[in-house]
């Protein structure tokens, strides 16, 4: 028997995991589906276009991935059900790789193309509902189009989601009970002590300051005007690939390293 | 076979629970291990199935080390804790979704053994009251066919008719290929079911004998004065005089008393240690 990885007990292990607990996959997949559709029909109608796509957007997949990745290793809050995931017969590996797989890889593809659908639908609608013989029609058609994908709004927002979505994994198997509201608050304080530190070492650099942006910028004031100060190319190089790729690939991947060493 | 050597765990630094523990628990035996409360009896249990760890010293289970957790260890064990886990599914379901991960898992039996606990089909298993999920972890377990079943306070929850059908049904699929491990402090419910006793006190082994040698070493007997005998382990009024426990110095095996067995080894450990040359 190979105990690292089985593709029969992989397989098996996924059928369970999604049909174990359908509301907190299937159903909640869904809800939150329906939730950015929501969101997005309302953001259009009281801020517009642009508006709608980047809250429902962020909202929909970081933090959509943020609770999606909160069930699929949220066993640990009884001993019962902590006892019977550990106990069951099938690998660390496999265990993770079937909750990163439904969680990280199953939900963003759902996502996606339903977001892309659903915006597609409702721009395509607008563009229709304007009237061609407008002196303003071009403008109007042009000011929408669909959200890029590909684009440096969507590249943030991956990076919120593989940052949240890791950090989930990760303290659903560090805090056992109520392991949501315990991330969600660690990362809130995290991101406040990050903001903190960074707003103290620029006030203390420049002194007066009107903002700092997180490892980014910071904008100082210039008589009735401000200037920005950009920080230098290789440091915020060296912040990006920490924040997009190091601190992301060491949140997906700890959970592996804490389902072989977990006690409970 | 479960060999422990050297044992010692803790849940914190400089407060082991267990020091030192040596125990060899070959297959073909239902073992009953006994404990005061937070005497740490799910605690090895949970170290037998490696959802704990030792501190130090070598834990081996059908022989695989338990921290590892290896699928082909895990298909070798059952754990039912005292509280069980069933999802909101059918009997059907669970068993179509949990069944496969044990090879040797029998279904036929399984219907068999749901049909002896008079677990029916009525919806969703999560529906069902706490003792009837029990026994139907409990039918599940046994049909699972796992070389080792490993019980923590199994008959918590479950109806005095309840008890009785589990301790029969245990009786009746134990074969001498299982180990079969309860772990409670309910010792009446455990009565004429085990042949192996385990009491653990303090994180100390006080006793590991089977019936019979506990039989031929101590005597269980009741009597009308208690001045009549020297060397009491144990003793407690009684409706005839004094229940007592007292070294046997004859060869006749006695009938055990499980209840009085266990006070009187927790209440005079050394004396205990010394009879059954506990290490």
């Amino acid at each position: 028997m190979n105990n690292t990885f089985s593709i029969k007990r992989f397989k098996l292990l996924f059928r369970k995991t999604i049909a174990e607990r359908p509301v907190q996959t299937i159903g909640v997949m869904a809800l939150l589906l329906v939730l950015s559709l929501i969101l997005y029909v309302a953001a259009k109608e009281l801020a517009g276009f642009n508006a709608a796509q980047n809250l429902s957007f962020i909202w929909g997949l970081a933090g959509g991935g943020f609770f999606m990745a909160s069930f699929v290793f949220g066993y640990f809050g009884t001993n019962a059900s902590g006892s019977s995931y550990l106990t069951l017969p099938a690998s660390y590996l496999e265990k993770w790789l079937c909750g990163i797989l439904i969680a990280g890889v199953l939900y963003l593809i759902i996502f996606l193309l339903f977001y892309h659908l659903m915006d597609i639908a409702f721009v395509e609608a607008y563009h229709h509902s304007l009237d061609p013989s407008s002196l303003s029609y071009k403008q109007q058609y042009d000011s929408v189009y669909p959200f890029d994908l590909t684009g440096r709004i969507a590249g943030k927002v991956y990076a919120m989601f593989l940052m949240l979505a890791g950090a989930m994994f990760t303290g659903a198997l560090y805090f056992n009970k109520s392991a949501f509201i315990k991330t969600a608050i660690f990362c809130c304080s995290i991101f406040l002590v990050l903001f903190g530190l960074n707003w103290l070492t620029a006030t203390m650099l420049f002194g007066h300051i009107n903002d700092a942006g997180l490892y980014n910028h910071v904008t100082l004031p210039l008589g009735k005007e401000e200037a920005t100060l950009l920080m230098p190319a290789s440091t915020e190089s060296l912040f990006l690939t920490t924040t997009l790729y190091i601190i992301p690939a060491v949140l997906w991947l700890l959970p592996l390293i804490r389902l072989r060493e977990k006690e409970f | 076979m479960i060999e422990v050597n050297n044992l010692s765990f803790g849940y914190k630094k400089g407060k082991p629970l267990y020091r030192n523990l040596n125990l060899h628990l070959p297959i073909g035996s239902i073992y009953g291990l006994l404990g005061k409360n937070g005497a740490g009896k799910s605690t090895l249990l949970k170290n037998f199935t490696g959802l704990l760890f030792p501190k130090q010293g070598e834990l081996l289970v059908n022989g695989f080390i338990p921290k590892k957790r290896l699928p082909s260890f895990l298909e070798t064990i059952y754990f039912i804790p005292e509280e069980v886990y069933v999802p909101s599914l059918t009997i059907n379901s669970y068993k179509k979704l949990f069944a496969p991960f044990y090879r040797l898992f029998n279904e036929e039996r399984f219907y068999g053994y749901l049909n002896q606990l008079d677990v029916h089909d009525t919806g969703k298993l999560n529906t069902l009251s706490f003792g009837q999920q029990k026994k139907f972890i409990i039918a599940f377990a046994l049909a699972c066919n796992t070389k080792i079943l490993l019980l923590d306070e199994p008959t918590n929850g479950l109806d005095i008719p309840s008890k009785i059908q589990f301790r029969k049904l245990i009786s009746s699929v134990f074969t001498d290929d299982k180990m079969i491990f309860i772990s409670t402090h309910q010792i009446r419910d455990l009565e004429n079911l085990i042949d192996n006793v385990i009491i653990v006190d303090n994180g100390e082994l006080l006793l590991q004998a089977s019936i019979g040698e506990i039989g031929r070493k101590l005597s269980f007997k009741t009597i009308d004065n208690l001045s009549d005998e020297t060397e009491l382990l144990y003793s407690e009024p009684c409706l005839k005089g004094h229940a007592v426990v007292v070294e046997n110095k004859t060869a006749q095996e006695g009938q055990v008393n499980l209840e009085h067995l266990f006070n009187a080894i927790t209440e005079n450990p050394a004396k205990a240690k010394a009879i059954f040359n506990t290490k």
